[in-house]
């Protein structure tokens, strides 16, 4: 593929991504960060948060499928998924964190059991779209061209 | 219980007073009936006994002439006989007016009667023929021992009788003799009725009395032969016994009669009759047979009740016996005669005994049943007003209660209300964050001219104010729940305010409205209390003004009515050292956070009025504009927009400072708000007495400017200050004003100033300008005298010129005003440039300008060098709009007093070094480089490091060249998820700062212990996480931290990780150990917390801890980096 089409191809997804909420400011900040001294910052950062969510969410899915909830827990998980993908700028995850946080104060179980499974949906949602990018980025990075750099 | 109570109280009570009554009464009434008896039944006693006695004389007499007249017995003797017993029993009879008939009967069948007939008052004789009387005289002898039997009387029936009526007064004969048959008229006893020889009793009726009679019978004994010659009888009525029954019976009601043994009627108190009147003759009725109704019906009572055991002998005294229709009393007495043994009945009804009691027991029990009625009655009327009160009451408190649920329920949804505030704040600080960052990166960029960078201000400015409404819808929240706590901190009043107007001024100016600012100048400079909210009650009361001005001004009044005037009004004279010391304890202070700021009561109440020419408010809505959602004219809602509650909110801010607004009658269209606010003032704040001589300088004023009103106030604050002014207000008065004055000057005309200078102030003109000193002529034009439509401008412009040398100039722009034009002025070196509207802190430093300018001449006497440089240096007021706003609290803007004239020098020089550092330093303008820059001045070493330091802030701002500007900062993060920890570390990474991340609170304490103990660099492994990015060197190399970033929820969630046996701690105790770890000790080291908490309560807590910052995430890296450097700076 013809290099700049795939450097158009990046721009365009990325755009879509946040055109669509996926992602948010928070993540052009995260690649501005990103220079020649780490020059994988982004990747470990956002494979970090996944390693994370997925082990929130299992732990979510853990709590909730107990007798009694312990909500306070359940409060607290969703607290910390909500820190780390708002940082990646994972908009739509971190919305969902928000409601779901709402939930946990009502102690509504069967409605923090449909945002967990909202929550797995929008985690898994991301991942794809970012592993897309990171792909795109990479076969840009192996044919030799630079990544441009999402702007509005 | 009650109608119970009362029912049972009414019957006893009726019943003491019956039964008591009527046992005395009945007692009573039987010792009347008994008495009443006993009077008929004496009578008949007497009957009887007069009977007996009548009977008893005539057989005395009888005996004793039958013996005197026994001897001869002759035959007419025997007539003799007789004749003498007809008189003596004639006398007899006479004697006794109740006696019926006396009757004599002889052995010899001669009879001798007297009889008295009551009906007709006749008196007979009758007597028997003699003829015959010897015939039965010898029957007599037949059957002499066989006694007197019937037979031979039976025998007399031949016997002829005859009857003689008499008068019955003499006894004399009054008529002839009849012959009547015998025994027709009268009982004639008989021998046959004495046949034991003693006397007999007996009752008897007659044919010619309808009441029985009571005969009574005796012999008449021979003395010597024991025989028994003649049979005496006396018969009686019992008429006078009915008689007295009647009359008693009359006198007291009822009935009575007599029977006797057998049951015959004898006497009864009626008229009835007693006797039947058979075909066999009259004979005696039975009481039960009797004509008369309550008689019979008495008597069957008694024969029913006392049938089989009814014994005359016992007396009976029966009570309410119901005969008919009415109760009766029956009694009975018995009266033993010998032989003729007496019944006496008497019938009382029970109406005459018992009738009044039953009368008053009647209406007694009347009486209570109604009375125990109407208190019944009465009873349930309290009682149904008593339970309706009460149900009343239950009603009320069923409302009240549904009240407080419906409280209760509010209450929980405002609660929901604040949580989705804190949650959409958090929304929206995010962009808002990301405009003010872009602004931030705008505004470091080289390539702006002077116009862009002031238009990016006054965007960055209109974010902030933004960003603040944001933030005040928060706490609008939270003055409706009553939760809002105003923040109690030193800011300077005037700057804020002119912030404000500078922002306001920008919208003004399309409108074609003034806007002035108007402070006296004992206004306090720095004050306590919430800056954000006193300018939150301007920005409301300047913008509803804003709306509803079409055209004219407005004016922002504010004046001070101190509690501690002396102090305060003095002006001090101008002391070079004092201020100076001031503006560094200041610093100092500043940088204490507040330490040593004394809180002693040092309030002051500080007026403010908000003036304005727009449509006004009618007099009735005076009070109602302060209400939600109240505008005073609903139709301008369209036209000018607004939700209505920016008053609501001012007022209830006004309030909350102890402070009152209203609206103000005003003369003139428009709206006059008055408020005042209550407000600490710092103790030393009050000795800073900013004021500037002028008078000194002798300086001269031309204003030239559209606004009349903004002219007129400035001009009088002038000249109040020693300052000369003239007044412009049209380009043609300007050039006319300066041909006269310049002009004039040169020929030395003192009678240039006749228009507004006093002859003292121009007498001092004079001298000043003798003493080769001379007055500074300072004109101030309004860009909006120029005519920017055509090209006349240029023009005018041109014929400024020829005054640049005489004079200096200040231009005033708009933010509209034409790019040519302000190129042109550039060029033409009027470097003195400040944005409408003028206030007198832009005078000020105007002056200031003007004044230090004169002293470097002075100094310098290069004038033509500094003319380039001060077009930089000049722009001060610029930037310090810029900054005004954002660093109100750390900027000292008018601290330019005398000292300032060191000021312009070091700034010509930085602005060599950098050309674009001086505004930075201007943004970042804090004290400390204000108080550093004099004593800097002969010192190039110091300058250059403080040079440093700006340049540090300058890339501080930018993405690239703010790379290293932490550099030389050890930073400990505690920050538990893992992203976060990475983002964060590489961010501050990047900043240059060398970064520790520990895992949760615990291990920072840890750290931090480790730090400031084991200096001497023991390594030792500390718990870390996997992930932690610190380097084994840098424990080594770093005594200690600089800088704590911590989350606030750190290690909490971690905690619940059972795998993980260590105790966590939450970033608010590993605070509050550090605090404690770090008491006794000079050290303080700057926590900052990290929340993802939005609410300004959580900021609280934060800073109660013993934290000294707050960041929200997602980290703002801006926000971050200015935070970092401001709390480490006084470490450094």
């Amino acid at each position: 593929m013809d290099l700049t089409q795939m450097q158009r191809r990046l721009v365009d997804y990325t755009s879509s991504l946040f055109r669509e909420g996926y992602l948010d400011d928070q993540f052009t900040q995260l690649q501005q960060l990103q220079d020649e001294s780490n020059p994988d910052f982004v990747f470990e950062v956002v494979t970090l948060f996944f390693e994370d969510s997925q082990r929130l969410i299992n732990e979510l899915g853990e709590a909730l499928d107990q007798q009694n909830v312990d909500f306070k827990k359940v409060d607290a998980h969703v607290h910390q998924l909500k820190g780390s993908s708002s940082s990646i700028g994972a908009q739509r995850v971190k919305n969902v964190c928000v409601i779901f946080r709402n939930y946990c104060e009502e102690r509504n179980t069967e409605r923090c059991m449909r945002c967990l499974q909202q929550l797995k949906h929008e985690n898994s949602l991301v991942k794809t779209k970012l592993e897309t990018l990171f792909r795109l980025q990479q076969q840009i990075l192996t044919a030799g061209g630079s990544i441009p750099m999402w702007s509005e | 219980m009650l109608a119970i109570l009362i029912g049972m109280l009414t019957i006893l009570t009726w019943h003491f007073t019956r039964v008591y009554t009527t046992k005395s009464i009945n007692s009573l009434a039987y010792g009347l009936r008994y008495e009443l008896l006993q009077r008929p039944i004496l009578r008949m006693w007497n009957i009887l006994n007069s009977t007996v006695e009548i009977t008893m004389a005539q057989v005395k007499l009888s005996e004793y002439v039958i013996r005197r007249y026994d001897k001869p017995m002759a035959q007419t003797a025997k007539g003799e006989v007789y004749e003498v017993m007809r008189d003596v029993t004639w006398a007899l009879f006479a004697s006794r007016k109740a006696l019926n008939a006396i009757t004599i009967s002889y052995r010899n069948g001669f009879v001798q009667a007297f009889h008295r007939d009551h009906r007709s008052n006749n008196t007979f004789y009758i007597y028997s023929d003699f003829a015959n009387t010897s015939l039965t005289a010898t029957r007599k002898s037949v059957s002499s021992h066989g006694g007197w039997n019937d037979q031979s009387l039976d025998d007399n029936v031949s016997a002829i009788w005859y009857r003689e009526p008499l008068d019955p007064v003499t006894g004399k004969t009054t008529g002839n003799s009849k012959k009547i048959p015998p025994d027709d008229l009268i009982d004639i006893a008989g021998l046959s009725e004495v046949a034991d020889g003693t006397a007999s009793w007996h009752v008897t009726v007659s044919k010619y009395t309808n009441s029985p009679l009571l005969s009574a019978a005796l012999p008449v004994w021979d003395s010597p032969n024991e025989s028994i010659v003649a049979v005496v009888g006396v018969t009686t009525a019992l008429y006078s016994v009915g008689q007295l029954m009647k009359e008693l019976v009359d006198f007291h009601s009822g009935f009575m009669y007599l029977t006797s043994q057998e049951g015959y009627v004898l006497a009864t108190s009626t008229n009835a009759p007693l006797l039947r009147n058979l075909s066999s003759g009259p004979k005696l009725m039975m009481a039960v047979d009797s004509e008369d109704h309550m008689i019979r019906l008495g008597a069957r009572w008694l024969k029913r009740t006392y049938d089989d055991k009814f014994n005359p002998r016992n007396e009976i005294h029966a009570e309410n016996v119901r005969l008919g229709k009415h109760q009766y009393y029956i009694d009975s007495f018995f009266l033993n005669l010998k032989r003729l043994p007496l019944v006496g009945v008497i019938i009382i009804p029970r109406s005459y005994v018992m009738g009044k009691v039953d009368q008053r027991a009647f209406t007694t029990l009347v009486i209570l049943i109604s009375a125990s009625v109407c208190i019944l009655v009465v009873g349930c009327v309290c009682i149904l007003i008593l339970t309706s009160g009460v149900s009343k009451e239950m009603k009320l408190r069923a409302e009240l209660i549904s009240h407080l649920d419906a409280r209760r329920r509010a209450e929980a949804s405002s609660n929901f209300k604040s949580q989705f505030l804190a949650n959409m704040s958090h929304e929206l600080r995010t962009p808002m964050a990301a405009v003010l960052g872009l602004l931030d990166i705008l505004i470091c960029d080289d390539c702006l001219s002077n116009e862009q960078y002031a238009t990016v201000t006054q965007i960055r400015k209109c974010s902030t104010a933004l960003l603040r409404l944001l933030n005040n819808i928060l706490d609008l929240s939270k003055v409706e729940s009553g939760k809002l706590v105003l923040e109690e901190a030193e800011f300077d009043l005037g700057r804020e305010l002119e912030g404000l107007v500078d922002m306001f001024s920008v919208q003004c100016i399309n409108h074609n409205v003034e806007t002035v600012l108007d402070f006296s100048d004992d206004m306090p400079k720095l004050v306590l209390g919430d800056s954000a909210r006193v300018v939150q009650i301007f920005a409301n009361l300047i913008s509803n003004s804003m709306k509803f001005t079409s055209s004219g001004h407005i004016i922002l009044r504010g004046w001070c009515e101190s509690s501690n005037t002396g102090t305060y009004t003095n002006k001090f004279p101008l002391d070079q050292k004092e201020p100076r010391s001031a503006v560094k304890a200041k610093s100092n202070q500043h940088g204490n956070h507040g330490k040593k700021t004394t809180k002693k009561d040092n309030k002051i109440v500080i007026w403010f009025e908000v003036d304005d020419s727009g449509c006004g408010i009618d007099a009735s809505k005076w009070e109602s504009v302060f209400e939600s959602f109240e505008q005073a004219d609903p139709s301008t809602t369209r036209t000018h927009g607004g939700t209505g509650l920016g008053l609501c909110i001012v007022r209830t801010l006004v309030n909350q400072m102890n402070g009152e607004i209203k609206v103000v009658k005003k003369d003139g269209p428009g709206t006059l708000m008055q408020l005042y606010l209550v407000l600490n003032t710092p103790v030393d704040a009050l000795r800073q007495n900013d004021q500037v001589l002028f008078a000194e300088h002798n300086l001269t004023v031309l204003l030239s400017l559209n606004g009349t009103k903004g002219r007129s106030i400035m001009s009088c604050w002038l000249r109040k200050n020693g300052v000369q002014t003239f007044e412009a207000s049209e380009w043609n008065e300007l050039t006319q004003i300066l041909q006269e004055i310049l002009q004039g000057r040169n020929t030395i005309a003192k009678s240039s100033f006749k228009m507004q200078c006093s002859a003292i102030e121009s007498s001092k003109a004079g001298e000043i300008e003798i003493g080769n000193l001379a007055a500074e002529f300072i004109i101030i034009v309004d860009i909006g005298l120029l005519d920017s439509s055509t090209n006349i401008w240029k023009e005018q412009l041109k014929f400024l010129e020829k005054y640049l040398g005489k004079a200096k100039f200040a231009w005033i722009l708009n933010h509209d005003t034409n790019n040519a034009i302000k190129l042109e002025l550039r060029r033409k070196g009027h470097s003195m440039v400040v944005n409408k509207p003028l206030y007198k802190a832009k005078m000020v430093q105007i002056l200031e300008a003007v004044i230090n300018e004169r002293s470097l001449e002075l100094h310098k006497n290069g004038l033509s060098t500094i003319q380039d440089n001060l077009h930089d240096s000049l722009e001060i007021p610029f930037n310090y709009d810029a900054a005004s706003s954002e660093e109100s609290d750390t900027s000292d803007g008018r601290g330019f007093n005398s000292i300032s004239a060191f000021h312009v020098e070091p700034k010509l020089v930085e602005r060599i070094m950098s050309p674009q550092s001086s505004r930075f330093n201007e943004v970042n303008n804090s004290l400390v480089e204000l108080s550093v820059r004099p004593t800097s001045q002969n010192l190039p070493l110091k300058m250059v490091s403080s040079d440093r330091k700006e340049q540090n802030h300058v890339e501080s701002c930018k993405v690239g060249p703010m790379k290293n500007s932490l550099e030389g900062l050890r930073i400990l993060l505690a920050e538990d998820t893992p992203v976060l920890q990475k983002v964060a570390t590489i961010m501050l990474e990047k900043l240059g700062a060398m970064v520790s991340a520990v895992g949760d609170g615990l291990q920072a304490v840890e750290a931090l212990k480790y730090m400031s103990t084991a200096e001497e660099g023991r390594r030792r492994k500390l718990p870390m996480r996997d992930d932690e990015t610190i380097s084994p060197t840098h424990f080594h190399e770093l005594p200690a931290f600089d800088l704590i970033l911590m989350d606030c929820q750190v290690g909490k969630s971690l905690s619940f990780d059972a795998s993980r046996e260590m105790p966590k701690m939450d970033g608010y105790e590993a605070t509050k150990a550090i605090r404690r770890f770090e008491e006794g000790t000079e050290s303080h080291i700057p926590i900052v917390a990290l929340t993802a908490h939005a609410m300004s309560s959580d900021e609280a807590k934060c800073l109660e801890v013993g934290m000294d910052a707050y960041l929200t995430k997602p980290i703002d890296c801006k926000l971050m980096l200015s935070t970092i450097l401001v709390l480490t700076k006084r470490v450094l």
